[in-house]
């Protein structure tokens, strides 16, 4: 008798794979490759275990129960699909599962902290859909799908790449009711141990439906579409779905001590590979042969990438921490002591202003103000630790100084109301007694009154005094010079 | 002298494209042809859920709408979702980058999309068939004619006077 393959996880307990279906062998050949395999190394939520300490779930836990919810979806789309009399495209249903699976495959170590580096060095292999479609099209991942079909590969790759559904089957993978977001805010709610942000899953899915719903581009219509919808009696709980996700932005993903890291991992990572690549390797105080002397002198070289994750650069740390350069080596010091620099948190001082404004004009003018004195207090903060600091050219000759004011922006929408730039399939609707489906934005006041969550923040060195003062005055001058605007007409253009 | 402030190109995006661009999809399009034509630069694209998308002019005309550069309306699509059209004051003086902004504005948005689609993909993502791999990307855009339509109206942008020649594509 065949033995069934089983994997005991901490959400969803036995995720098994069926050994006399073909597909879902080849799935766990996947699972088996090199690349796979690789995703143990990269944790899920990067540094939020320096806040969090049980958050060390890898991108491998994850991607794994992402596989099971897109199957348990996709149960409730062939029961639709076969109570409407209507057939099964199973070999559409297989590119989705597949394509759930493998949708993270690429991530590079810390995930998005590395994003920021490949996007400020322009690295095409630190953009993980890059690395994604490189590895799913290239690999030995590309040899186990063979087996599903000649042009099975291309097509999981294109699902990933196209970021949108092209049929329901693919708002597993890419949807407001997506896999991949159902297993990571409860997988990373129950490895934070944050008690906010819980959602009611099983009732969710138990309501979750199918509805033919129109799209369009800009003012433009197009054939309307099939995805999920729910049912009314789902409404508190789509409620809840949306407020978790809003709560777990500030306190999970965005947290101020995360971000420190991530931050000082920027600054080490491009101070090191502008090193590296202008032939200071021996300032790093990393073997010429370690993978991110590698990487950095041939970066578009997909091996290259794949050498790269949480391990080593936890294991180059000691290396790092007694380089000659004295940024990376402050760096390095600072992420292996977990001596982070302390957040000023800017926002709510933004925020804190009392505006002269009454009445509907006031939000529309308060959040304008908002955005006017945020670009202006960026781009000074920015000015003056580019002025302070020693120069991020890669030469050691220069001031080594690393960068004084670390200034972090960030903003997510966790729901954007029914509008073009996201499309039907990215929100939540809901089935209205009329049988319509209608955006939850518009059924729900506290879903209407979701703001998107920002943050501005600079990190300083604690013993750095000149710095603190430095963003304290430069903020007092732009609420000043703002408030000066208030009184004296309408502001300055730019 | 130090580069335009992000916002400030960005306004001007809809200023040279005649003081209005009609959805947020259109924009982005407008923006990245400009910029493969070479009349634009500073913008980082990549490609998004609706082809390329540069996440910097979205937080640019935002910012461009608090300084009262831009102002931005959202309206109701006869399909039920919302729109944004952006106005500012149009250009005064008429050059090679207001006819083609112009031109660009002009075009259904989906067709551009698809257009912008396929150049990028030709520029940036080097591929061989760019039309091809947009219709794979696009398989429920190019229906109903689009493509072929998104094909003539590159065509036309094509044959404008740029700094920097767009692929030769279509």
């Amino acid at each position: 008798m065949l033995k069934c393959q089983r994997i005991r996880d901490p959400l969803h307990n036995l995720i098994e794979f069926d050994p006399t279906d073909q597909f879902e062998q080849v799935l766990w050949q996947v699972i088996g490759s090199r690349s796979f395999q690789r995703l143990r190394r990269i944790r899920q939520l990067g540094f939020s275990e320096l806040v969090y300490p049980g958050a060390t779930h890898t991108r491998f836990a994850h991607s794994i129960g992402v596989f099971h919810t897109a199957r348990r979806l996709m149960t409730l789309i062939r029961q639709h699909v076969k109570l409407h009399g209507g057939q099964v495209k199973e070999h559409q249903l297989q590119v989705a599962l597949a394509a759930a699976l493998v949708h993270d495959i690429g991530h590079g170590m810390f995930s998005h902290a590395f994003e920021d580096i490949g996007k400020a060095l322009n690295l095409k292999m630190a953009h993980h859909e890059e690395v994604s479609d490189a590895i799913i099209r290239s690999s030995e991942i590309r040899e186990a799908f063979t087996e599903l079909g000649p042009s099975f590969v291309d097509e999981v790759a294109d699902v990933i790449k196209r970021g949108r559904p092209g049929n329901l089957y693919d708002a597993v993978v890419s949807s407001q009711f997506d896999a991949d977001r159902l297993d990571y805010m409860r997988r990373d709610r129950l490895m934070t141990g944050v008690q906010n942000s819980g959602i009611d899953f099983d009732w969710l899915l138990a309501n979750l439906e199918i509805g033919e719903v129109k799209i369009g581009v800009d003012d433009q219509p197009l054939r309307p579409i099939e995805t999920f919808v729910l049912g009314p009696k789902a409404f508190h709980a789509a409620e809840t779905y949306i407020l978790a996700l809003f709560q777990l932005y500030p306190t999970v993903y965005h947290h101020k001590t995360t971000r420190a890291a991530e931050k000082v991992f920027s600054a080490l990572m491009l101070r090191l590979i502008r090193l590296i690549r202008n032939k200071h390797v021996k300032k790093t105080g990393l073997p010429k042969a370690h993978p991110f002397i590698r990487f950095a002198q041939d970066s578009d070289n997909l091996q290259h990438a794949l050498a790269l994750d949480d391990a080593v650069f936890w294991g180059a740390l000691p290396l790092m921490a007694e380089a000659d350069d004295q940024v990376i080596r402050s760096c390095a010091c600072r992420l292996r002591d977990r001596k982070l620099p302390k957040c000023i948190d800017i926002y709510d001082r933004l925020v804190a202003e009392p505006g002269t404004e009454t009445g509907t004009a006031y939000l529309v003018e308060a959040k304008k103000r908002l955005e006017r004195l945020t670009a202006a207090i960026r781009i000074r903060l920015t000015e003056w630790s580019d002025t302070n600091s020693g120069k991020q050219t890669g030469s050691p000759e220069e001031t080594d100084v690393a960068p004084r004011i670390l200034v972090d922006f960030a903003s997510r929408t966790p729901y954007k109301p029914f509008r073009q730039t996201t499309g039907p399939l990215n929100q939540i609707l809901i089935r209205g007694a009329d049988n319509v489906p209608r955006d939850m934005a518009h059924c729900s006041p506290v879903v209407a009154a979701i703001e998107e969550f920002k943050l501005f923040r600079a990190y300083v060195d604690n013993t750095d005094q000149e710095a603190k003062q430095a963003v304290d005055a430069i903020i007092a001058e732009e609420l000043g010079r703002e408030r000066h605007a208030r009184q004296t007409g309408p502001s300055e253009s730019g | 002298m130090p580069d335009k402030p992000d916002h400030q190109k960005a306004a001007e995006i809809v200023r040279d494209a005649g003081g209005t661009i009609v959805g947020r999809t259109r924009l982005q399009k407008v923006a990245c042809l400009l910029q493969l034509a070479g009349f634009e630069d500073g913008f980082r694209f990549g490609y998004h859920h609706y082809g390329p998308y540069s996440e910097e002019l979205t937080d640019a005309i935002r910012v461009a709408e608090a300084f009262d550069l831009v102002s931005a309306e959202d309206r109701r699509a006869s399909w039920g979702g919302v729109y944004t059209v952006f106005t500012s004051t149009p250009a005064s003086q008429a050059d090679d980058r207001t006819r083609f902004a112009q031109a660009a504005a002009q075009i259904d948005s989906i067709e551009l999309e698809l257009a912008a689609t396929a150049a990028y993909l030709a520029v940036v993502e080097k591929a061989p068939n760019p039309w091809e791999e947009t219709a794979r990307r696009k398989p429920d855009k190019v229906a109903d004619g689009r493509l072929e339509r998104a094909k003539t109206a590159y065509r036309q942008l094509h044959a404008m006077k740029t700094r920097k020649k767009l692929p030769k594509i279509a």
